[in-house]
């Protein structure tokens, strides 16, 4: 598990999803997590930075865990989700900035993720606003946008929260270079009208 | 009302009476259907320690909110009951169409109590209900049963029935659905042999009503979008049936052979899909609404009829050491006229002929010989000479003969063909499956063999609680809708939640249902446990522990005792498998009798 947490946090990276001391990850396991620590480099973790603490009860753990550990320990509670991607996609929070959802256009994305809804609050960072927001979407979605600062991936393995993370930033770059180029969308896909409703 | 017909029709044979009854809306929100209303009532209804061959045991017939729509796989149905074969709470479902044409007669669920006196059988349509005489089908097979039935009432009639192994109350009898499908597994067919239940017919063609029309036409083309994507539900199940998983399994190290005492079976080639397809393979069909169709029409040389499916190729083929796709398809043609399951009849023979081999009963059998395993079969289910000993199931046959070690059993459910020394989530599956060693309490082949939703690594034991857990509340929730699990190969949790809440108007998130499922899962093990079953019935034979398999399970034996100290953890569970009371809070079951 070290090991995949290590190389989602180099991909991360890689895919311009977080700079370099950006984002968090999370896996849980019964009543513990394993979470990457506070202020890591994300592209080069070690297993020093990966800090295992109690789902339910803090230990010797948080000292070190990310900041973001709150948010974390919420989700799990409120939903069956048993790993969480928490990064920064810089074309992703760009379009957080300006909608409300995130619609993918393309095809992977439509398929995929439908719609991901983009949640407000004033204190974005491990906050009891972002504690009671985020989770309560994620019962519903497998990610969601927290505006101007992130997503908030969930999956049954660490691998699944990867890739909605990833496809959302993929879907989000195409969004933006549709509206930086002026393209006039020719629909292809029955029903994309709805997607705002999924 | 959406979705569900709010009726529950209950069926006294003692008294020879039938009556509809409201089932409350906050019981079907609750419970939903199939598998997880059948739960509900019989842990109200009946004792844990009953017997299930009494007539205080019920059998509670179920069908969901989505069942007769348009859902992909949405016409099964559900059973549940205490097994005579396990002493669990059990369930078992089928596909078919007697789903959706009872939830089109106007019920829900269908409560059968009491016991006859003399054979009868149950019809029941959209304008009332009758028990009748059925002398005359009795200690008759099910083919002759369906032709019968279908000439003596009018109309269209979908039939559930029992052959002579539901009659003699052969503690793994089935019952068939129009003789293609089966409820199998736990002997509910000797339940509905005990009460002298020969057959239930249904007609009916009420349409469900469905409170977001536009919604739920959006989501379910969404959700066939997948179906048509995924290539496991598009074209493997379509053209190879279950069977395609033959070589994939024996591969991997995990095809049971020879009662387990092997994990690659040499002869694996000669019964897999491939060669079920090229050999007897006669058209593809399917159940109601449901464009995977894995169904097989098959043709040997002397016989027709349907399957065999890919855990009766496991258990009557290679491990009973019989490489030959007819003669696997030759037994389960017999085995389905008889009404008898079949994994638990491989399960049982392959105990057998070990114990045989070894002098432990003397018998003239061996491994591979296929012409004395038709005899054998005949024999179990009219209970006749050594068949009335093996009628019992494997559990209390080897005991009997002070040899439990050669019962490759959990709980006395026979385990299903994928050894887990070569899929360690699916052994802790099997441990911890509430009616015994069970394939179908959480799909742990998907991430440990096919990748769905990704690949783990499959024989590493530690970490895999979690998961599990969600799988097995998750297949509740598609136990009690009642829909087909090789749909969750193409979709999960968020379509169904969508779909469910477009059809009922009532509004649930994914964790609504998998909260649900918990719930669900809970509730059977506290039946269980108040029956008797603790910690130590969680556990697989010996053999798993202390013998290697074969291939790339050489080397592999299964860690029992840590996977079920972390599932217990990871369950809100005490280190003897029971609930504390805060998961009990949790789950809205407080003040709950748990008898330990």
């Amino acid at each position: 598990m070290y090991d995949q947490i290590k190389q989602v946090g180099r991909d991360l990276f890689l895919q311009n999803a977080v700079s370099s001391h950006g984002g968090n990850i999370s896996v849980r396991s019964g009543d513990r997590v394993l979470i990457t620590r506070r202020g890591s480099m994300i592209h080069n973790l070690k297993d020093s930075d990966i800090i295992e603490t109690g789902l339910f009860k803090n230990d010797s753990g948080v000292v070190l865990a990310s900041t973001e550990l709150k948010v974390h320990r919420e989700i799990y509670l409120q939903t069956t989700a048993l790993a969480i991607v928490h990064a920064h996609p810089v074309n992703a929070v760009a379009l957080s900035l300006e909608q409300d959802e995130i619609i993918p256009v393309d095809s992977e994305g439509s398929y995929l993720l439908h719609k991901v809804p983009v949640v407000s609050a004033e204190h974005t960072v491990g906050s009891k606003e972002v504690m009671k927001e985020v989770p309560e979407y994620l019962k519903n979605y497998k990610i969601v946008m927290l505006r101007g600062h992130g997503s908030f991936a969930v999956g049954q393995m660490l691998e699944e929260a990867y890739q909605w993370t990833s496809s959302l930033e993929t879907s989000a770059e195409i969004i933006n270079t549709v509206k930086s180029s002026n393209i006039e969308l020719k629909e292809y896909r029955k029903s994309s009208d709805k997607y705002s409703e999924w | 009302m959406y979705g569900w017909t709010g009726k529950l029709l209950r069926v006294n044979l003692t008294e020879n009476t039938t009556n509809t009854e409201n089932i409350p809306k906050e019981v079907l929100e609750d419970y939903i259907g199939g598998r997880g209303l059948g739960t509900k009532i019989i842990y109200d209804e009946i004792k844990s320690k009953v017997d299930p061959l009494s007539p205080e045991n019920k059998l509670v017939f179920a069908v969901g909110p989505l069942t007769k729509t348009k859902v992909p796989t949405s016409g099964r149905m559900s059973l549940s009951t205490k097994s005579p074969l396990t002493g669990t709470i059990f369930d078992s479902n089928a596909g078919g169409f007697w789903g959706a044409v009872l939830k089109g007669a106007g019920y829900d669920v269908v409560v059968i109590e009491g016991q006859s006196e003399t054979p009868v059988r149950l019809v029941i349509d959209e304008e009332n209900s009758k028990i009748k005489d059925a002398s005359k089908l009795w200690g008759k097979g099910i083919k002759f049963i369906d032709k019968n039935l279908n000439e003596e009432e009018e109309g269209s009639y979908q039939n559930l029935m029992i052959g002579p192994a539901g009659e003699n109350q052969v503690k793994f009898a089935s019952i068939s659905v129009n003789g293609k499908r089966s409820l199998g597994r736990g002997g509910v067919g000797a339940v509905m042999g005990a009460k002298k239940l020969k057959a239930i017919s249904v007609s009916g063609n009420k349409k469900v009503e469905i409170a977001d029309k536009e919604q739920f036409d959006f989501v379910n083309y969404e959700l066939k979008k997948w179906i048509k994507a995924n290539p496991l539900t598009s074209e493997a199940m379509p053209k190879f049936g279950t069977s395609m998983l033959v070589n994939l399994v024996n591969e991997a190290g995990a095809l049971p052979t020879r009662n387990f005492t092997e994990t690659q079976f040499e002869m694996a080639e000669n019964i897999s899909g491939e060669m079920l397809t090229d050999k007897i393979l006669q058209k593809n069909s399917g159940c109601y609404n449901c464009p995977i169709r894995c169904e097989r029409r098959t043709k040997t040389k002397n016989e027709e009829g349907h399957g065999p499916e890919y855990e009766t190729v496991g258990l009557m083929g290679s491990n009973l050491g019989v490489g030959d796709i007819e003669a696997v398809a030759e037994f389960n043609y017999l085995c389905n006229d008889l009404g008898l399951d079949t994994i638990t009849t491989g399960g049982t023979l392959s105990c057998f002929m070990e114990m045989a081999e070894k002098g432990i009963v003397e018998y003239d059998i061996s491994f591979g010989e296929a012409d004395k395993i038709k005899n054998l079969i005949e024999k179990i289910a009219l209970r006749e000479g050594i068949g009335e000993e093996l009628a019992r199931g494997p559990r209390e046959f080897a005991h009997s003969y002070d040899a439990g070690e050669f019962a490759m059993e959990v709980k006395g459910l026979v385990l299903p063909a994928y050894d887990p020394r070569g899929l360690k989530g699916r052994g802790l599956g099997y441990i911890t499956s509430n009616r015994g060693a069970c394939h179908l309490r959480g799909n742990m082949l998907g991430p440990e063999l096919l990748g769905v939703p990704k690949m783990i690594d499959r024989f590493q034991p530690k970490g895999k609680s979690g998961l599990l857990i969600n799988q097995q509340n998750f297949v509740a929730i598609i136990d009690s809708l009642v829909l087909c699990q090789f749909l969750t190969f193409a979709v999960g949790e968020e379509f169904i939640a969508r779909v469910l809440s477009a059809v009922t108007g009532v509004e649930k998130t994914q964790q609504d249902l998998l909260d649900m499922g918990e719930r669900i899962w809970n509730i059977e093990r506290i039946f269980n446990l108040n029956a008797g079953f603790r910690r130590e019935d969680d556990r697989l034979p010996q053999r798993f522990l202390k013998e290697t398999g074969s291939g790339p399970a050489s080397n592999q034996v299964f860690e029992q005792e840590v996977m079920l100290d972390e599932y217990y953890r990871s369950r809100g569970w005490n280190n003897q498998g029971v609930p504390t009371e805060e998961k009990l809070k949790d789950l809205g079951l407080e003040g709950i009798d748990i008898d330990v």
